[in-house]
């Protein structure tokens, strides 16, 4: 049988349904790897493996009994810990929550739970996903599983070193100024931050609440768009949430690319930042890939990226300090430097700067989204540089604000991160599509078309 | 406020208006660095390209079951 460690959400769905892969003998061997490995990355920051047993064996009598319950059925996943998961604590990776006993389930773990996931545990992430990587919390940060002296990204770090080291086959993350995305990039593997308000995000504890989404990380745009499936939909109680049919993000899956039109935002990664060469070589690479299936290539061009940064970090920091002015009075002693320093950046944002960011914000988004009546898919990169060492406060300082995720907050706009090769050190690089709102299914079908012509899909790190 | 970056005493003035009472030094440094980032950033808003007709992204609107 395939190394369990590696296999896909489709495969093991297919096993699983089809009685030859035990849920319970999946679970113990990747609870067994992650005993072995985990110790050298720190992915999890609460494995809970006695839940996860119990999950799998409830599983397994179901499906025997033939009551299968869809894809996630007897299938491992985590959750970053901002995310409740009813009777665990959510820290958030911070002290100021370490004690904080969630009382209901977040209602992407009501779905996961319902479809018969086999819960893994709690993941790492950035203090209150935003500071980090930082070694002066109650729990260590996570590590490249492709270099362990290397940054995972974040915030979602745990997620996507747990996916990608095959922990588990799929975590949820959440992503404010590009934080699913950015450990997906880092690690090689796929991240998507679906349309804003398509997934529900009560019982997430909050970073800024107008660009805050909850998203997919898994190994493949496939499993990607499973996970979505089941984690999307309405929920009356989410302010953002929006009221509108969801699903079918695997219809498109396996279609042709032909006359697709993509238009490539190539002043954000060569004029308004310099990418690293290999990063752009990458990137280069995905686009004559995509002509070569039949895409038609344009180049676009919208504000420069400077702007759309300046002003997702004005409503970031602004909304990020009003949720915790209260801690910072009291407990400032117990943030870490990082995530202190970042969240203090919003202490004094002029109310009058807040306003207008939010109007910078509608005039940015109505421009981005005006694009899509002559393209299909914007394709852009997701981070300037390769994962750097976690060891080096001014790489990471260097490297934290170089990102073209975060326009995509602004915008509210799909856009996912897909692995696209390796640098000459061996650490991932990556492209990211994005799309205009609610069209994941066709984001999924140019990614996936992309994923299966090229060999990135079958990398696996070694680990330690 | 003025354009010009803020010093240690400054930010330890504000920091105490708003209640921020309980800041170390250290701590106090980080706001300082936080702060003057925040209000450079200022500068690269777009607010320019803005209209008095350009309104929030938020804009406060009531749907009809709130009616009363």
């Amino acid at each position: 049988m395939t190394d369990l460690a590696w296999l896909t959400v489709a495969e093991a769905a297919e096993l699983l349904r089809g009685k030859k892969l035990s849920p319970v003998e999946y679970a113990k061997a990747l609870i067994a790897r992650a005993e072995r490995h985990d110790p050298h990355y720190n992915a999890y920051l609460r494995a809970t493996p006695d839940i996860a047993l119990e999950d799998a064996r409830r599983a397994e009598s179901e499906i025997r009994r033939g009551e299968w319950r869809g894809a996630f059925h007897g299938v491992p996943y985590g959750l970053k810990d901002i995310v409740d998961y009813s009777g665990l604590p959510t820290t958030a990776h911070s002290k100021i929550l370490q004690d904080n006993v969630a009382k209901a389930d977040a209602v992407v773990t009501q779905k996961l739970r319902a479809a018969g996931g086999v819960f893994m545990g709690k993941l790492s992430t950035h203090e209150f996903a935003t500071g980090g990587p930082s070694f002066d919390l109650p729990w260590p940060p996570a590590r490249n599983p492709w270099n362990r002296d290397h940054f995972c990204g974040g915030s979602s770090s745990g997620s996507g070193t747990a996916t990608a080291s095959g922990f588990l086959p799929a975590a949820i993350g959440t992503d404010t100024g590009g934080s699913v995305r950015n450990p997906a990039t880092m690690c090689g593997i796929v991240g998507m931050k679906a349309t804003y308000g398509l997934v529900s995000r009560r019982g997430v504890v909050p970073l800024a609440y107008s660009l805050d989404h909850v998203g997919t990380l898994t190994r493949t745009v496939r499993d990607n768009a499973l996970m979505l499936d089941l984690i999307a939909g309405h929920d009356a109680q989410d302010p953002g949430s929006a009221n509108r049919a969801t699903g079918g993000y695997t219809a498109q899956l396996g279609r042709d690319i032909k006359g697709l039109r993509v238009g490539v935002l190539r002043h954000f990664y060569t004029r308004d930042m310099q990418a690293d060469t290999e990063m752009t070589a990458s990137i280069d690479n995905a686009v004559k890939k995509l002509a070569a299936l039949g895409a038609e290539i344009s180049e676009v061009s919208s504000a420069p990226l400077g702007e759309y940064l300046a002003c997702n970090r004005t409503i970031l920091t602004s909304e990020a300090f009003a949720v915790h002015e209260k801690w910072l009075r009291e407990r400032p002693q117990d943030y870490g430097a990082l995530a202190r320093e970042r969240l203090m950046a919003g202490a004094f944002v002029r109310a009058a700067d807040y306003v207008n960011a939010t109007r910078l914000r509608r005039k940015l988004a109505a421009e981005f989204h005006a694009l899509f009546a002559e393209v299909d898919v914007v394709l852009t990169a997701s981070s300037m540089d390769p994962a750097c060492r976690i060891d080096d406060p001014e790489a990471l300082e260097y490297t934290y604000g170089r990102q073209s995720r975060a326009p995509f907050n602004l915008t509210g706009s799909p856009a996912l991160s897909v692995p696209a090769g390796f640098d000459a050190n061996g650490m991932p690089l990556a492209v990211q599509l994005v799309g205009k709102p609610f069209s994941e299914a066709l984001l999924y079908r140019v990614a996936h078309a992309y994923e299966q012509a090229t060999p990135w899909v079958g990398q696996h790190p070694e680990l330690a | 406020m003025a354009n010009e970056n803020l010093n240690i005493d400054d930010v330890r003035k504000l920091a105490a208006d708003i209640g921020l009472t309980r800041l170390t030094d250290a701590h106090l440094q980080e706001l300082l660095r936080a702060t003057n980032a925040a209000r450079a950033r200022r500068t690269t808003l777009g607010n320019h390209t803005l209209t008095y007709a350009d309104e929030p992204s938020h804009v406060f609107s009531l749907h009809t079951g709130d009616a009363t």
